[in-house]
């Protein structure tokens, strides 16, 4: 909302400083005005000053075609002293005895350009004769600005033009102050603020003639409790005077025509918006306001075509719509250069029909702004009707004929009980009572004191925000200021309750510092993506059950991430194309996926789960990726390998260590013979491996090896705390053993084998503390996997696993002797069920 | 002579004593030191070994035989110690001659890093635990109810338009009736309204999360990060929030910035206002000059706050007769760019290596 500062000297009745630079001691500097504005809620966006300061009227006291060039002409300008010759190309320049506005040599235009003397194809200019945009005071530029005839040569215009000489402060209105949404609102708190006595837009004595209680049939019940409505003759529309044009201008407004400036005016001073129909071309004359029926059509001031809802408000005339209430008129009743007799329209619409009209067509007006936010229904409206009666006889000649005040059940004002101490107590400072009810009554609240403790507050219809006693605290705080306010915390004589930490957050904290510890750099990637990125995950679920904005901005955010994978990749794609590291990244973060039965929906016996059993899962995962250029014919697995680590090492740093076999089913996204799930005992808890070529070739990623895992939070044990096992005193004994196998049989199965030959080959009860493979208590894993050897001395297709065995006993030293018999047994039982499956298994 | 031929105990230890001698400067070594010691004196060495010609002496020369074998493996002693000495001394000589060049390191493995949002958070969290505030949040996905509704955001109230808001829809293969309708949060408030509804009051929670709205340009992304802090209790005043927001931003930016109210409107509070700190980049201890980062004002805008609405707390079962309470909520992003000196928001979500990589913390 644009202020003109003009415009609030006249509602608050004194001369406000517009022109930089200030007083800073002087309340009434626009400056300080700004300052005290955005201190009473009314932020301000930015303050913007005009000035014309050496432009003044001049006379057309000859004209003559400039004998070099076909469309200038040469003028002889009087500026009150003396006659002035200026070049002039306008095509509209008025005849002998006309005037101007002339930028003499020395002015400056306020686009910066300073007028000097030149030369125009031969002739000299002393200056400029200029239009409306070039000064800044309209948005006409199609011609020079023509002044009206019997104004003085030589005056400054913006002695003569209130207005032109204004500072324009921006301020955003939050949706609580409809009356904010006018100067007079704005006055009305300024003026109480700077403590002068507002001054309500003069209305002159007009007649509003006959009572026409047939102009206007209301038969919308509450959707239109008020509509004033009221017959005007003998208007004669043209434009507007230059400070109606100028005004209109500085608030961000273009002129129209007379009529249509009015209602405009009018709507920027007081924040009620009204309509102007030419009756004439109404069927019977008259409106009835009514709701619309489903389909009927009707075409908007901006040539817009509508098939209008049941729900949408309309004022027709006997047959059709002809305006859509409180948002735009129709375009066949609207007031043009001929129209001579008028309706005009001042009404209160129920708000929130309001905005479900404005937004079902996208229809934003100053006028649908105003009343979905609420209008005055009282004293405002019949000022503002009052006002605009005035102003259209004054400026178009039309007389008021008749008249009509529509009404059905009007809102009942609030009533407010309000305890004055709780003012004091709600703040945490003292406000003294008679300092309440001044701000309150100075806003127009009537306030009843009868009972101390329970004020009877009733406040103004323009305000409509009021209805609780915190609103009325609200009021007194604005203007009461909060530069007093001390910083002191108050005491409470209850115990705070401690809430219970969400596990899952310690856990995702946790995996975020094991991951950054393998020199992986966190990642934080919007949480959508486009549909066809989530394709290569079909297999895990449903593509109904993808979670999808309704109002997505772009269709590559199409849904809500069902996979950590998409975001990470269009992380690492961003990167590749622009530098040539190794990248690896990782993020921790929530997927969505609607339940494919709400059949386990929660019930916890939370009051939210009425809620939550109908909203999607979002469960958390922890995903990692690295990225480098494939040198060779194709990749290592490297990537794979080192991320299956980086997993690994980050589920041991939590105290949660994971074995590596065999995922419970294959991702297809990943390459088949590069993949690993990770376990904890025989729950699944994520997986790991290389993306698969085709995926990767989609992306464009054909040169890329790529090695990616995830853990999945909700599978992963809460984190444990440590449990202190008192250190070995006696030393373990290694046995080392080298196998020969098929490189299809996993380290994994080989470790399996070992372990479960070396259950059966404790003997207990033979001997005391016996010796066992173990290696708990140590850092060290019971069996180290040493080396993978394939290549030189091992045929094809096979390997070879260099394994190192650690055995102890609980509570002596064991003796080579016992240690070589267990171990025999220990290999003899690996090799019996590895051979099963690998006949040629055998020793090195 | 043939008696001659055989040498006596004295000549065998002599020539032993000889050998050692003979031996011992070509020794460079602690282990080849070691191996002479028991070439000599081990249980099989030559000195060892000559032992037993003890019994074969008569034994009127046992005598003077066992001391000169005594002299013998003295002499082998000494020599080895001495030899050892030196060694060491050698040793303990080439090591101090050695030089290294420790300008010189291979370049370290570049170190992970955490997100600047993820730091900022962290560490926002970190103060208000300090201060006394749980921390809690809830789910992205949320019903219209408690984003809007029971936050005192009326349906087809304009105030609604104070965010964008997405919408999602209903999955197909639900049937249900009576499902709410649902939105990506537009702001961490629902969190608050969860949190009431299921342990009541008194409470003093803060609520940091991802929160979302239809807003893409230079200094909005459709996802965001927010924080939100609630307290309520008996005589909860306003006085109170500010003194706890200049605790926090005290402890958060340094100490002594003030802290201003800004009159505004945010409907789930009432009174409400927009708060303000004390410009942290320009401030001298006394005042804030004006600097690029506050637009030369002094201030810095952090977000929203205000006494809870009492419609709010009578919607989250709290009675607004006995209960007071206040909230504020700011943006975690923005706050992460001006501790950081981040220029643009874009930076916070392409994951350029380059940006992240910066970021390392301790
Ligand atoms: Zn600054």
């Amino acid at each position: 909302m644009l202020l003109s500062c003009t415009w609030l000297s006249e509602l608050l009745g004194r001369p406000l400083d517009v022109s930089p630079p200030f007083d800073a001691g002087n309340p009434f500097s626009a400056v300080n005005i700004a300052a005290r504005l955005t201190n009473l809620g009314l932020e301000v966006e930015g303050v913007e000053y005009f000035e014309l300061p050496k432009i003044i009227v001049g006379r057309v006291d000859d004209v003559s075609p400039h004998p070099d060039a076909a469309k200038l002409n040469v003028v002889q300008l009087f500026d009150g002293a003396r006659t002035i010759q200026v070049v002039c190309g306008a095509s509209n320049l008025p005849p002998v005895g006309g005037k101007v506005a002339f930028a003499p040599v020395g002015a400056v235009l306020p686009d910066g350009l300073e007028l000097s003397e030149r030369e125009l194809r031969g002739v000299v200019s002393n200056g400029m004769i200029c239009s409306e945009t070039e000064l800044r005071i309209g948005s006409d530029g199609d011609g020079i600005l023509v002044l009206p005839s019997d104004w003085e040569p030589g005056t400054l215009l913006q002695d003569l033009v209130p207005g032109i000489r204004d500072a324009v402060i921006e301020i955003s209105v939050t949706p609580n102050r409809p009356d904010a949404l006018g100067h007079l609102g704005v006055a009305r708190d300024l003026a109480l603020a700077l403590g002068c006595e507002l001054t309500l837009p003069p209305v002159s004595e007009v007649t509003t003639g006959e009572p026409m209680p047939t102009l206007v049939t209301l038969e919308a019940g509450d959707r239109c409790p008020r509509y004033l409505g009221y017959a005007l003759e003998g208007c004669r529309v043209g434009p507007s005077p230059l400070w109606l044009r100028v005004r209109l201008h500085r608030v961000g407004l273009r002129p129209r025509n007379n009529v249509v400036d009015v209602t405009n005016f009018v709507l920027f001073e007081t924040g009620q918006p009204m309509h102007a129909f030419d009756r004439q071309r109404l069927s019977g004359e008259r409106v009835v306001v009514r709701q619309a029926a489903a389909g009927e059509p009707i075409t908007t001031l901006d040539d817009t075509k509508l098939e209008l809802d049941p729900d949408d408000l309309v004022i027709a005339d006997a047959k059709t719509p002809q305006a859509l209430a409180g948002i735009m008129g129709g375009e066949g009743s609207m007031v043009e250069a001929a129209t001579t007799r008028l309706l005009l329209e001042v009404a209160f619409f129920e708000p929130r029909a309001i905005r479900r009209s404005a937004r079902r067509y996208g229809l934003r007006t100053d006028s649908s702004h105003r009343f979905e936010r609420q209008v005055d229904f009282a004293a405002q409206l019949e000022l503002a009707a009052a006002r605009a009666v005035s102003l259209l006889q004054q400026l178009s000649g039309a007389r008021c004929v008749g008249h009509c005040d529509a009404r059905a059940e009007l809102p009942v004002p609030a009533q407010i009980s309000l305890d004055p101490d709780h003012v004091g107590r709600l703040l945490g400072m003292d406000v003294s009572a008679s300092e309440i009810a001044r701000i309150l009554q100075g806003l127009g609240v009537s306030v009843d004191r009868t009972n101390p403790q329970a004020w009877r507050c009733e406040p103004p219809s323009y305000r409509p925000d009021l209805g609780r006693d915190v609103d009325l605290i609200e009021e007194v705080m604005r203007h009461h200021g909060l530069d007093e306010l001390p910083a002191r915390h108050s005491s409470s004589p209850e115990e705070l309750p401690v809430l219970p930490e969400d596990p899952l957050r310690a856990l995702a904290n946790a995996l975020t510092d094991g991951l950054r510890a393998c020199d992986l750099h966190e990642h934080v990637s919007l949480a959508f993506t486009a549909e066809e990125h989530t394709l290569p995950f079909v297999s895990e679920f449903q593509a109904t059950q993808l979670v999808r904005p309704v109002n997505p901005m772009r269709s590559q955010q199409g849904c809500m991430r069902p996979h950590l994978l998409p975001g990470l990749l269009d992380a690492v794609a961003y990167n590749l194309g622009r530098h040539t590291r190794p990248l690896g990244l990782f993020e921790v973060g929530r997927v969505y996926l609607w339940p494919l039965t709400s059949d386990d929906a929660p019930d916890s016996g939370n009051p939210t789960d009425e809620v939550d059993r109908y909203l999607p899962t979002e469960p958390s995962r922890a995903a990692a990726i690295r990225a480098q250029r494939v040198s060779g014919d194709s990749p290592t697995g490297e990537l794979a390998r080192a991320l299956t680590r980086d997993l690994s090492a980050t589920l041991a740093r939590v105290g949660l260590p994971a074995q590596l076999r065999a995922p419970t089913q294959p991702r297809p996204w990943l390459h088949p013979g590069v993949q690993v799930g990770l376990w904890i005992g025989d729950r699944e808890v994520g997986v790991a491996g290389e993306l698969h070529p085709d995926l990767l070739a989609g992306r464009d990623l054909g040169e890329f090896e790529l090695g990616y895992g995830e853990l999945w939070l909700e599978a992963l044990p809460p984190l444990p705390t440590v449990q202190f096992q008192d250190v070995a005193r006696f030393p373990a004994t290694t046995r080392d053993l080298s196998l020969d196998l098929d490189t299809r049989i996993s380290s994994a199965e080989v470790l399996a084998a070992l372990t479960r030959a070396a259950e059966s080959a404790a003997a207990p009860g033979d001997v005391q503390d016996p010796p066992r493979l173990a290696n708990a208590d140590e850092p060290r894993r019971p069996i180290e996997l040493l080396e993978d050897y394939r290549g030189a001395g091992i045929e094809s297709g096979r390997h070879a696993l260099l394994l190192r065995l650690n055995y102890r006993a609980g509570q002596r030293s064991v003796t080579d002797a016992e240690v070589q018999a267990l171990h025999d047994k220990v290999v003899a039982g690996a090799l019996e069920q590895l051979t099963r499956v690998d006949p040629a298994a055998r020793i090195r | 002579m043939a008696a001659d031929a055989n040498p006596t105990p004295q000549e065998q230890l002599d020539a032993a004593l000889l050998g050692f001698e003979s031996a011992l400067p070509q020794v460079s070594s602690e282990a080849e030191l070691y191996e002479l010691q028991v070439r000599f004196l081990g249980k099989n060495g030559a000195v060892t070994k000559l032992r037993s010609l003890m019994g074969k002496v008569p034994p009127a020369q046992r005598k003077e035989l066992g001391q000169a074998f005594n002299r013998v493996k003295q002499a082998i002693d000494d020599g080895l110690a001495g030899r050892k000495l030196a060694l060491a001394e050698a040793a303990r000589e080439r090591n101090l001659s050695r030089h290294v060049d420790l300008t010189f390191v291979p370049d370290p493995p570049r170190p992970g890093t955490l997100h600047p949002i993820t730091q900022t958070r962290r560490e926002l969290e970190h103060v208000f635990r300090r201060l006394g505030f749980d921390v809690v949040d809830g789910p992205h996905v949320e019903a219209e109810l408690y984003s809007f509704d029971k936050l005192n955001i009326q349906p087809d109230h304009p105030a609604r338009d104070m965010q964008d808001t997405f919408f999602i829809a209903r999955p197909e293969h639900d049937p249900r009736e009576g499902a709410p309708s649902l939105v990506l949060r537009p702001h961490t408030s629902p969190v608050q309204a969860r949190t009431m509804l299921r342990h009541g009051a008194p409470i003093r929670i803060i609520a940091p999360g991802t929160t979302f709205r239809r807003d893409d340009d230079p200094t909005h992304s459709p996802m965001f990060h927010q924080i939100e802090g609630l307290y309520v209790d008996r005589n909860v005043t306003m006085a109170d929030l500010k003194a706890t927001l200049y605790r926090f931003v005290g402890a958060f930016f340094g100490e002594g910035l003030a802290v201003r109210f800004r009159p505004s409107y945010f409907p789930f509070v009432e009174p409400g206002a927009e708060f303000d700190m004390q410009c942290a980049f320009c401030f001298d201890g006394q005042l804030s000059h004006g600097c690029g980062l506050c637009k030369q004002s002094g201030w810095i805008e952090l977000g929203g706050s205000g006494m809870v609405h009492p419609a709010v707390l009578e919607q989250c079962g709290i009675d607004p007769s006995v209960y007071t309470g206040w909230a504020f909520g700011f943006g975690i992003d923005r706050m992460a760019m001006l501790r950081h000196g981040i220029s643009h928001l874009r930076h916070n979500f392409e994951g350029d290596l380059r940006v992240l990589e910066q970021f390392t913390s301790p």
